[in-house]
């Protein structure tokens, strides 16, 4: 059974559609990265799975359950980092954590979750006081009670520092060892990269990629660019490295030599091939595309992404990421 | 069950609120002293040359309903609309607790902020009044008590359904306000707009009795309309006591228990039906 699936999920506020028709499985167990720029959607979905906001179209289903009809069900069996929320100012830490336990009507023991999530200290002073890094990290507390069978985490590493955001990563990685299946989005490919299994990115509410992290490395060809600085060149040098198996591209401006090459393309190779054809190299630079720009490319607007799948070009405002923030 | 969860929830976080206590300041203090003054003077302001607990508690209910009213909208405007606001909401709603549990959920814990503020200032008032007056007669406080809490349920009813119709403070304070200016305010003038009308835009010579039930829609009339029907000796005793002054099956003062419970059913109602269809 999946634990999430999504079936042409679309929700429109007004004229904006804020979700086109999404379709999407993750797997029981798996940790999935749900990427995509501010606005693209990734809060509106979340918004549905938790039934905060009901879809003009399509269904979800979390855990077995309609996400809609059934939305009791599905919250008594997760945990939720919600996107834009806000504590309780003036009660204290260990009154939220009461506030789930008795709401998921379980028995967990608050002060080790706490612990865990270094709040400890500051369970009896009231959350309004508290960092914005000490929120995130009570509220990631409050999602944890009950060990719940899915985390719903949006934007998990938003406040948190450099330390805080690697040790919400471990907690993420040591639930998923407990068998937790994790769903978290993201607007930065580098948190996603290091720790999830699959990773799906969307863009203006469609999806553009669903794949393992290796998966979209393989599909994207890595390339690299030489820049090189070339006395002597002509068009036989162009052709020459053109003609190399590795090479995609070459183009000769000036002085400046500029070749792509494919995922296992010999850059030595191609200095040599230069030369060898008569050029001098006098400087060359490198440059290798990574999943950032992969994301990149995936999501800036009005690109073609996929040649022959035209990309909807909707210059319009993008929704935004919580429309429940705005209201 | 989960709606106790929420309740005992919101009543940890309301009863927290500095208007709150700041309002029942003012309560405690203006109750001391129409105690004080209806016990010491009562000719000069109660009308009565016999000053009594039932007295006391008819002079002393005026004052009541505007604190209850009052404080019902400063403790609830926000219940439900501060919540979409901020974000808590989704706190709140992203654990297993139905719409319907979580506004059950507030207006009991609002209740429970409001009736706790209530019974320090009466108690403190009508206490102090029956030392002055030197007489203890727990049946008609009891029955006050009764009919007062009624009273602010009814109020935090409608004040939290106000809340649940929007994700804006600002429109819930608008609403909350615009609820206390025409019914508690400007009342007065409403029948007899619908008198006018209704009588080819001119003033009959005598009003129509079909009146006097528009005029107990306000909730503070019907609860003295309610005050009227569980304490029948008293009111009569009391200045302003007699009611409708003619004789119609809904000329009574039981009438009062059917405009607090319409407002009850419209604002859960309303209230449930807005925020259980919400896109938060």
């Amino acid at each position: 059974m999946a634990a999430i699936e999504l079936d042409g999920l679309t929700k429109h506020y007004g004229d904006v559609v804020a979700v086109d028709g999404l379709d999407l499985v993750v797997e029981e167990g798996e940790i999935f990265g749900f990427l995509g720029p501010n606005g693209a959607g990734k809060s509106t979905t979340i918004d549905v799975l938790l039934d905060f906001v009901r879809p003009t179209g399509g269904s979800a289903t979390v855990l077995g359950h309609d996400a809609q009809r059934e939305s009791m069900a599905v919250r008594r069996r997760i945990g939720v980092l919600p996107d834009a929320y806000h504590v309780y100012d003036r009660l204290t830490g260990r009154q939220h954590m009461e506030f789930v336990v008795d709401s998921k009507e379980v028995d967990a023991d608050i002060e080790a979750i706490l612990e865990r999530v270094r709040v400890l200290e500051a369970a009896d002073r009231k959350a309004g006081g508290y960092s914005k890094g000490m929120r995130q990290r009570l509220v990631l507390a409050m999602a944890l009670v009950g060990d719940p069978d899915l985390l719903i985490l949006d934007e998990p590493s938003t406040g948190l520092d450099p330390n805080g955001a690697r040790q919400m990563r471990e907690i993420i990685q040591e639930e998923n060892d407990r068998g937790t299946t994790v769903f978290f989005s993201s607007h930065i490919m580098e948190q996603v990269e290091a720790i999830c299994d699959r990773v799906a990115i969307i863009n203006r509410g469609r999806l553009v990629a669903v794949d393992s992290i290796e998966g979209l490395r393989d599909s994207t060809e890595t390339t690299t660019t030489l820049t090189v600085t070339v006395s002597g060149a002509d068009d036989d040098v162009v052709a020459a490295v053109r003609s190399r198996e590795d090479v995609t591209s070459a183009s000769l401006s000036g002085d400046q030599f500029v070749v792509t090459l494919g995922t296992d393309g010999s850059k030595f190779g191609v200095l040599q091939a230069i030369d060898a054809a008569g050029a001098t190299v006098e400087d060359f630079s490198l440059e290798e595309s990574s999943l950032e720009d992969l994301f990149v490319e995936y999501t800036t607007p009005g690109q073609e992404v996929e040649p022959g799948e035209p990309q909807a070009q909707e210059t319009g405002p993008t929704p935004a990421d919580s429309p429940g923030a705005d209201r | 069950m989960s709606w106790t969860a929420v309740a005992k929830k919101d009543f940890r976080d309301a009863v927290q609120s500095r208007a709150l206590w700041a309002l029942l300041a003012v309560f405690v203090v203006l109750s001391v002293v129409l105690s004080y003054s209806y016990a010491e003077f009562p000719a000069l302001v109660g009308g009565t040359e016999q000053a009594t607990v039932g007295g006391l508690v008819f002079f002393t209910s005026g004052i009541v309903s505007l604190f209850v009213s009052l404080t019902a909208i400063v403790v609830c405007y926000k219940a439900i609309a501060g919540e979409r606001e901020l974000g808590s909401i989704k706190l709140m709603l992203a654990l297993p607790h139905s719409r319907r549990d979580v506004f059950v959920g507030k207006l009991v814990g609002r209740t429970g902020v409001l009736s706790l503020a209530l019974a320090v200032g009466l108690v403190v008032g009508l206490g102090l009044g029956s030392v002055l007056l030197g007489s203890f007669e727990p049946v008609p406080l009891v029955l006050f008590l009764v009919a007062t809490l009624l009273f602010a349920v009814v109020y935090v009813t409608i004040v939290v359904s106000i809340s649940a119709t929007t994700g804006s403070t600002s429109r819930a304070t608008t609403g909350a306000l615009g609820f206390f200016l025409l019914f508690e305010l400007l009342w007065d003038v409403v029948p007899m707009g619908v008198v006018y009308v209704a009588n080819g835009f001119s003033l009959p010579a005598q009003m129509p009795d079909w009146i006097f039930p528009l005029m107990q829609l306000p909730p503070s009339s019907a609860y003295v309309l309610v005050l009227n029907a569980l304490l029948p000796d008293l009111a009569d005793a009391a200045p302003g006591g007699g009611v409708a002054g003619f004789d119609a099956f809904y000329a009574r003062p039981e009438l009062g228990f059917v405009v607090l419970g319409f407002w009850l059913v419209v604002g859960l109602a309303v209230g449930s039906y807005r925020f259980v269809n919400a896109d938060l």
